[in-house]
């Protein structure tokens, strides 16, 4: 049955191409998706990942960056500190703002640092400088590719003309970018200024942040303390809650489109054969048999437009990013073992109809055509 | 003994109801022995493709038995008849309907491993068979590079690949050149005769008459006479004994297409 099932497929190349292709690229859509999804998660919460600190402090009953406002009275620092374990303390001032260069507006995350703090700044540079005075700013390269900036250049950032003295890398994304100014700028920008964001903690050698954070959420009042990895799953179940939606009808769509492609081959497939069938049920091959060819054929149709599609989305992956430096592509396993999971099902249920199709098909109305 | 072979008894086959009611085959019953080549001719619409189906258990008879080697096909389930198609019947169709995406080889073998042999047995089993139809140089080949002579080769190779106790072929000929069709019917009965296998010819082709051993006339659902066959023993053409030339010589009745068989053979 295998080889029949195989042979069936072969035999008709520009059905084939148009079942491989069809599915290859609905799925590819659906990978290709999921990449972009993944690749601008990851750089949303890079902040978070590369800024250097062990446990982050927030405001009591804060606990993302997004959707939230962090507010902590500037002493909070110091009682931090004194925590035992605590190696290093930074405040930082934390908003969501829109930078101008060059004509375009971007969604940036700036981020107001304390001149000479050990952490919070930017971790790497691609050019200029890393050192930011006031009436300074550091943007990412990709922005300032994006607007035609380089360093030296004026733009706006808080409302406020700054001039560009440094270039981060990899801190941005379609919908994101990191922006480093001085925490004094950014504190007389927004007026008052003795509240802070956030209190980044570095703990002390040998110390495990777990701790640290418990300690230090005993001992300093109205905060919340997270470890840098408790923070980032928090971040990334907030934007994962916020794009469900769209993200599944993207979804959605690719698959139905995938599933329609092979539906409509394995179907028209069979129609094709509906005399061989016959023919073969004549002959006493059974129903079940027949089944398994056409689920076969569905499988196999699924199974190598889903190489395809994955073949195509990882050669995006390497070549987009070359051209595009916002456009993070991150294809992860679980994401390829989802969608090919999925296809193996969308393979059986686009089977149905063909193997209805045979069930009802009379040998004897094969033999007395005219 | 009197088992073997194909028995039909009063076998009616009705389509419809009421005013729509059509008889395809009344009454009919019929004997075929083991090694028996029967020919049934008739006219269009007169039943012949509903008898075939019915002995080929394709189709249920509405009234009587039919018995294949004491098996009662009409008494069978449903469940139970893919198998014994696959064992006891070859089909041959008048379109040949070979698997077009499977090669020579594989379509007579396919039928073979369906019975739970292993595949190399199965090809085999069918290079032997279709060396036997003059087809070992043709196995690699798709059935559509085939003629159609070769094609029906194919077939009957394919029908015969399970060794099935009856063969049944509706309109064998219809679609190949006369002397093609007769040179294939020939050689189905050679090779089912050697191996004492029944066989049972539908078709409207009156050329093939002389490869049966007996050829039924359906009409309206019902045989005819039994039409007669014989051998002229001098020039081996087949005559139909009503109407031929007869001969008596020590007690036996011979039959000769013309008086000059006749004579020669008297004076023998
Ligand atoms: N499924 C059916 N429903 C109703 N009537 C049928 C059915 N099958 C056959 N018949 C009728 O039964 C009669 C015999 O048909 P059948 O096909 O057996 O004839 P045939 O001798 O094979 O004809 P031909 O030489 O044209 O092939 C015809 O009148 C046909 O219309
Ligand atoms: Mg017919």
């Amino acid at each position: 049955m295998f080889r029949l099932a195989v042979s069936n497929l072969a035999q008709n190349k520009a059905r084939l191409l148009i079942s491989v292709g069809g599915t290859g690229l609905a799925l590819t859509l659906v990978l290709f998706f999921g990449a972009v999804f993944t690749g601008a998660t990851g750089r949303l919460t890079v902040y978070i990942d590369r800024a250097g600190a062990d446990v982050w402090v927030s405001q009591a009953g804060v606990r993302t960056m997004h959707m939230s406002a962090s507010a902590l009275p500037a002493t909070a620092t110091g009682e931090v500190k004194a925590v035992p374990g605590v190696e290093e303390a930074v405040p930082i001032l934390y908003a969501e703002d829109m930078l101008e260069a060059g004509g375009n507006q971007f969604v940036v995350y700036v981020f107001g640092v304390p001149a000479d703090a050990p952490m919070g700044g930017p971790w790497r540079i691609a050019d200029g400088s890393a050192v930011i005075r006031p009436g300074e700013t550091i943007i990412d390269h990709a922005i300032a590719a994006r607007a035609g900036v380089s360093v030296g250049d004026r733009i706006t950032v808080l409302g406020q003309e700054m001039k560009v003295v440094g270039l981060t890398s990899g801190a941005s994304s379609l919908v994101s970018s990191v922006t480093f100014v001085t925490m004094d700028d950014f504190a007389r920008v927004r007026g008052g200024g003795s509240v802070i964001s956030f209190v980044l903690v570095k703990v002390a050698p040998g110390e495990s942040p777990g701790a640290v954070a418990a300690r230090i959420a005993r001992d300093v009042d109205g905060v919340t303390v997270q470890t840098r990895g408790e923070f980032a799953t928090q971040e990334r179940k907030l934007i994962n809650d916020m794009s469900a939606d769209l993200i599944n009808i993207m979804n959605t769509a690719g698959y139905l489109t995938g599933l329609a492609v092979v539906v409509l081959t394995v179907y028209i497939a069979t129609i094709a054969r509906r005399k061989e069938y016959g023919v073969l049920k004549a002959i006493g091959v059974r129903n079940r048999r027949l089944y398994q060819v056409v689920v076969l054929q569905a499988l196999m149709s699924v199974a190598t437009g889903f190489v395809a599609g994955l073949g195509l989305t990882l050669l995006l992956t390497i070549v987009i990013p070359q051209f595009d430096e916002l456009l993070v592509l991150s294809l992860s396993a679980g994401a390829v073992l989802r969608v090919a999971a999925i296809s193996t099902v969308l393979a059986g249920v686009a089977a149905l109809l063909p193997a209805r199709q045979i069930a009802g098909l009379e040998p004897v109305a094969i033999i007395r055509r005219r | 003994m009197d088992n073997l072979g194909l028995q039909v008894e009063r076998v009616t086959k009705r389509f419809g109801s009421g005013d729509t009611e059509v008889v395809a085959v009344r009454d009919v019953s019929l004997v075929v022995n083991p090694g028996e080549v029967v020919l049934i001719m008739g006219p269009s619409g007169s039943g012949k493709t509903t008898l075939l189906l019915m002995l080929g258990a394709l189709l249920k008879p509405t009234e009587g038995s039919i018995t294949l080697d004491g098996l009662e096909l009409s008494a069978m389930s449903e469940r139970k008849l893919p198998d014994v198609r696959l064992r006891h019947f070859g089909f041959i169709f008048q379109d040949f309907n070979l698997l077009s995406a499977l090669n020579v080889l594989d379509n007579v073998a396919f039928p073979a491993e369906l019975t739970g042999v292993s595949r190399r047995t199965a090809r085999e089993k069918a290079t032997a068979v279709l060396t036997e139809l003059g087809l070992g140089h043709r196995l690699r080949f798709p059935p559509d590079k085939l003629s159609g002579g070769e094609k029906q080769r194919v077939a009957i190779a394919r029908a015969l690949i399970n060794d099935p106790t009856l063969i049944l072929a509706d309109e064998p000929t219809a679609n190949l050149d006369s002397s093609h069709g007769h040179e294939t019917m020939r050689l189905l009965r050679e090779i089912t005769q050697k191996r004492s296998r029944s066989v049972v010819i539908v078709s409207h082709d009156a050329r093939i008459k002389d490869i049966a051993d007996r050829v039924l006339w359906l009409e309206d659902g019902q045989f005819m006479k039994a039409i007669e066959m014989a051998t002229d023993p001098i020039c081996g053409m087949a005559v139909e004994r009503e109407g031929a030339v007869a001969g008596v010589r020590e007690g036996e009745t011979y039959y000769f297409c013309a008086k000059g068989c006749r004579d020669e053979f008297l004076a023998s």
